[in-house]
């Protein structure tokens, strides 16, 4: 019977006396979904905190002057940039779950200063670099890389309103 | 020195050759500024000098010979004014970037840190320089 269907397979299988895990030299296809490897975990984390950065410019906006708001749009389509290049990088399972926008968007104040922009810029920069060493090449050098540019945020929100 | 992982001798040496390149451009840059742009020339062209030197240290406790500097360096385009010698120091610090970048390639953790941070030096004269940030330091074409 080549016929059987995926759904009586393991009942075959058990009538023969041997677990799927036999019949397959590769990943047992009906084990489940294999846990994720440390370096997606490590790639949804920066993803999620990049989504944060991004509420964060968005509640710093409000309210702003329209001179200003342009400054920080600027900075702030550069991380749009960043969550567009992380997220190009993650290939999931259909099922598995995701960080979705709006739960970390409702998680972002109502408010925020430049200056707290700021301290989370130099944040973001540190935290991707301590994550970058354990990570692969490619991966590590896209970390570096918005590291870098977030870094070059912090100097550009010193001198924001000045100009 | 293969095509496999990059190797930590080349990615310091590429460094190297980067920050020659900028000790000689911001010597012709400078020239050609003044006032406040000057003195941060003067201080960019002390802090390449200061990473050759590191560099060349680095490369040779691994037990390399450091890649010396070349006399001359063909610039991008010709420096006649402030503006172009502020173009020149921008595009010196996106190579000095870029070269920077190799060594997150590298294996050693110690020394993906050290061109992290590197980088983040180097990102932020280039948007002194320019003007304006970028997304991808070291990533994209300048």
């Amino acid at each position: 019977m080549l016929a059987a269907s995926a759904a009586a397979l393991p009942a075959l299988l058990a009538t023969a006396g041997c677990r799927s895990s036999d019949a397959f030299a590769g990943p047992d296809p009906l084990a489940g979904r294999p846990a994720l490897s440390p370096d997606v975990i490590t790639l949804q984390e920066v993803i999620k905190a990049e989504r944060a950065m991004i509420a964060l410019y968005q509640a710093a906006m409000n309210g702003e002057p329209a001179s200003q708001v342009r400054v920080l749009e600027g900075l702030l389509a550069q991380h749009r940039q960043h969550l567009a290049q992380l997220q190009a990088r993650l290939v999931l399972p259909s099922a598995s779950p995701t960080p979705s926008a709006s739960a970390s968007r409702s998680a972002a104040p109502r408010r925020t200063t430049i200056a707290q922009l700021r301290t989370a810029e130099g944040a973001s920069a540190t935290d991707l670099v301590q994550r970058l060493v354990s990570v692969p090449p490619a991966l590590a050098q896209l970390f570096a890389s918005i590291a870098a540019s977030d870094a070059t945020h912090v100097a550009a929100l010193a001198g924001y309103g000045q100009g | 020195m293969g095509s496999g992982p990059v190797s930590a001798v080349q990615a310091l040496q590429a460094a190297l050759a980067a920050e020659n390149a900028a000790v000689f451009g911001y010597g012709v840059a400078g020239a050609h500024l003044s006032g406040t742009r000057k003195t941060a020339a003067e201080q960019d062209w002390t802090g390449h000098n200061e990473a050759r030197d590191t560099l060349t240290a680095m490369i040779s406790a691994l037990g390399a010979a450091p890649v010396a500097a070349q006399a001359f360096y063909r610039l991008p385009s010709q420096v006649h004014d402030a503006a172009s010698a502020m173009a020149l120091a921008a595009y010196l610090e996106d190579g000095v970037t870029r070269a920077y970048l190799g060594l997150v390639a590298v294996s050693d953790q110690r020394l993906r840190t050290f061109g992290a941070l590197a980088m983040q030096g180097s990102a932020e004269r280039a948007a002194f320089w320019r003007g304006s940030t970028q997304a991808f330091p070291g990533l994209e074409a300048s």
